[in-house]
């Protein structure tokens, strides 16, 4: 997980990791294929039906019609979508708008998932599920590398480490007991500046 | 000393404009009205003198117009329609109009989409081939369809409103069509002049004209008329909201595809169009998602309308629009974008489209297809024999 303040570049870093932006210095390499998931599922679902949209990227691999379907099954059992197959989008909420971006992200079977803040406009009914299908996909599946940009400290308990961002740099990184101690501490030096 | 004159009248009294610090010229440069200024002097204890001007409205020039005076004077003062407008469009219902409804799941929504694309296009043409017998059919048909497959509220709404169109314009037609006097009259004296008999009345109760209500009449080349018109309007909706309400997107454009695939021979960017169809399919939601949350952000910030000018009313409905626009093009940019991130380059030929349409029935294609050759039979053959 990926972690800092507003304006730190955790979004840029993730853009950049995507190939939407190129970085004006250094050198990076990235597994492919990757696959990038925005924080509004509004920006990322395109087409208009849960079944079209998560076959949309597997539109450039030249799958037969049975591989596309197999595979779209695969990702949206994945994200416990499955049932909502041939559901219209607009008549999902934004938690399952967010799962079908994301199984569209699976179903690309992509080595590396770079995940930007898919739970700001969730309730946290939405967000436990977002997070758990997510954690989940990426058990069952082998290979996979999920970087996955927060705000909440809450969702460290999912992520394997985590790394945290201020002012364009990486300041730490570690496990995510360590990060979140870390996170936590200086919180409480802000307050305590704060109230002094 | 207290001195009060107008500056252009006097210039030599006075110091000129530039020389005096922090001077403010008060009349609003967009006025087009000649104003007088005058300059007022005041003593201070300090002996300063304090120069301030102020622009007299009761000397404009005659016959200058002041257009936003005159615009506010004769516009509607209090604005609180604006209000109800914002308020209704803000709680409007989130299931945009004419989209594909899931459940009930009916015959309808088994049959293959290219079948009821066939249905489609033929309930477009079929009312102006037709008699009005038959025209009033397909209407009654459609009707009842659309109470069969559609969700009460859906077809209560649809029917009702489309049902007001198609009875104003057959009022409207009916009466007018040939209501107006002609001002072309026949060469051909009246039958009276020439000593022949007037013209026998029917036998069979033929009258040209149905109906008379003063000056309008109603005959039967308007009666003609109306029908056809209306029930081309009515069919139209209808049958478009059947369509749209047990298709999905990807069946329409399934269907589509499937029918003008061969004008790729002849150069049709067939892929693009197809593509364009399914972004506007999903962008339709987009669009009434935003019409309703900017409305729902105006009428949170609980505007005083009463109090607005109506020049500021109208600034609040453009800002509206405005923002709508500026919000529709940033979820475009977004979701080009997104397009990008998932490997679509830009060709939709080699990017392909997973077009599902296997929803559809044998039984409900058979029946369909048959309903829809018995109807184009029934209306086409009778001519035929006839002739």
């Amino acid at each position: 997980m990926l972690l800092g303040p507003n304006g730190c570049g955790k979004s840029t870093l993730l853009k950049i990791l995507a190939g939407l932006l190129s970085p004006d210095d250094g050198f990076l390499h990235v597994e492919r294929p990757r696959s990038f998931v925005y924080q509004n599922p509004d920006h990322q679902v395109v087409m208009p039906t849960v079944e079209a949209d998560v076959a949309f990227g597997l539109g450039k691999l030249n799958l037969t019609p049975d591989e596309i379907r197999t595979r779209v099954a695969k990702a949206l059992d994945a994200v416990g979508m499955y049932e909502y197959l041939k559901k219209p989008v607009h008549t999902l909420s934004g938690g399952q708008k967010q799962r079908v971006a994301t199984a569209g992200a699976l179903a690309e079977a992509c080595k590396v998932l770079l995940l930007d803040e898919l739970t700001t406009f969730l309730d946290e009914t939405d967000q436990i599920g977002v997070i758990k299908a997510m954690r989940n996909s990426i058990n069952t599946s082998k290979g996979i590398t999920a970087l996955w940009v927060t705000h909440r400290l809450e969702e460290l308990e999912f992520a394997d480490g985590a790394v945290y961002m201020e002012d364009g740099k990486i300041v730490r990184q570690g496990d995510a007991i360590s990060i979140r101690k870390f996170i936590e501490d200086k919180l409480a030096s802000y307050v305590n500046q704060i109230t002094l | 000393m207290y001195a009060n004159f107008p500056l252009h009248n006097y210039p030599t009294l006075t110091p000129t404009l530039s020389s005096i610090h922090g001077f403010k010229h008060q009349s609003s440069p967009n006025l087009r009205t000649t104003k007088t200024l005058y300059l007022h002097l005041q003593p201070t204890k300090k002996s300063r003198t304090i120069i301030s001007c102020a622009a007299n409205s009761s000397d404009s020039v005659k016959g200058a117009v002041n257009w936003p005076e005159l615009l506010e004077k004769w516009s509607p003062k209090k604005f609180v329609g604006a209000d109800k407008l914002f308020r209704a469009i803000s709680g409007a219902t989130s299931s945009p109009i004419a989209q594909y409804i899931p459940s009930p799941f009916t015959f309808v929504h088994s049959v293959d989409p290219r079948i009821k694309l066939a249905w489609l296009f033929t309930l477009v043409i079929l009312p102006a081939k037709s008699n009005a017998i038959m025209r009033l059919s397909l209407v009654a048909y459609l009707a009842i369809l659309s109470i069969l497959v559609q969700p009460a509220q859906v077809w209560k709404d649809q029917l009702g409103r489309v049902t007001l169109l198609s009875g104003i314009l057959f009022i409207m037609l009916g009466l007018s069509t040939d209501s107006a006097p002609s001002l072309v009259s026949s060469r051909a004296p009246p039958p009276s002049l020439m000593g022949l008999p007037p013209f026998p009345t029917s036998l069979e109760g033929y009258k040209y004209v149905i109906l008379k209500l003063g000056p309008l009449q109603l005959t039967r080349k308007g009666l003609s008329a109306a029908t056809t018109s209306a029930c081309l309007t009515f069919t139209i909706f209808q049958s478009a909201s059947v369509y749209l309400s047990t298709t999905t997107p990807e069946q329409i454009a399934f269907a589509l595809r499937w029918f003008i695939s061969p004008l790729a021979n002849l150069g049709v960017p067939v892929a693009e169009v197809i593509l364009t169809l399914l972004l506007s399919l999903r962008f339709i939601n987009l669009v009434f998602d935003e019409v309703r949350n900017v409305a729902l952000g105006i009428v949170s910030r609980r505007i005083n309308w009463p109090q607005m000018t109506f020049l500021e009313t109208i600034d609040v409905f453009f800002t509206y629009i405005r923002r709508i626009f500026r919000n529709i093009f940033v979820h475009a940019e977004q979701i080009s974008q997104a397009m990008i991130v998932r490997g679509f380059r830009g060709d939709s030929t080699t990017h392909k489209i997973f077009l599902s349409a296997d929803s559809s029935s044998g039984v409900a294609n058979y029946i369909s297809l048959s309903c829809l050759f018995g109807l184009i039979a029934l209306v086409t053959l009778p001519k035929y024999l006839i002739q």
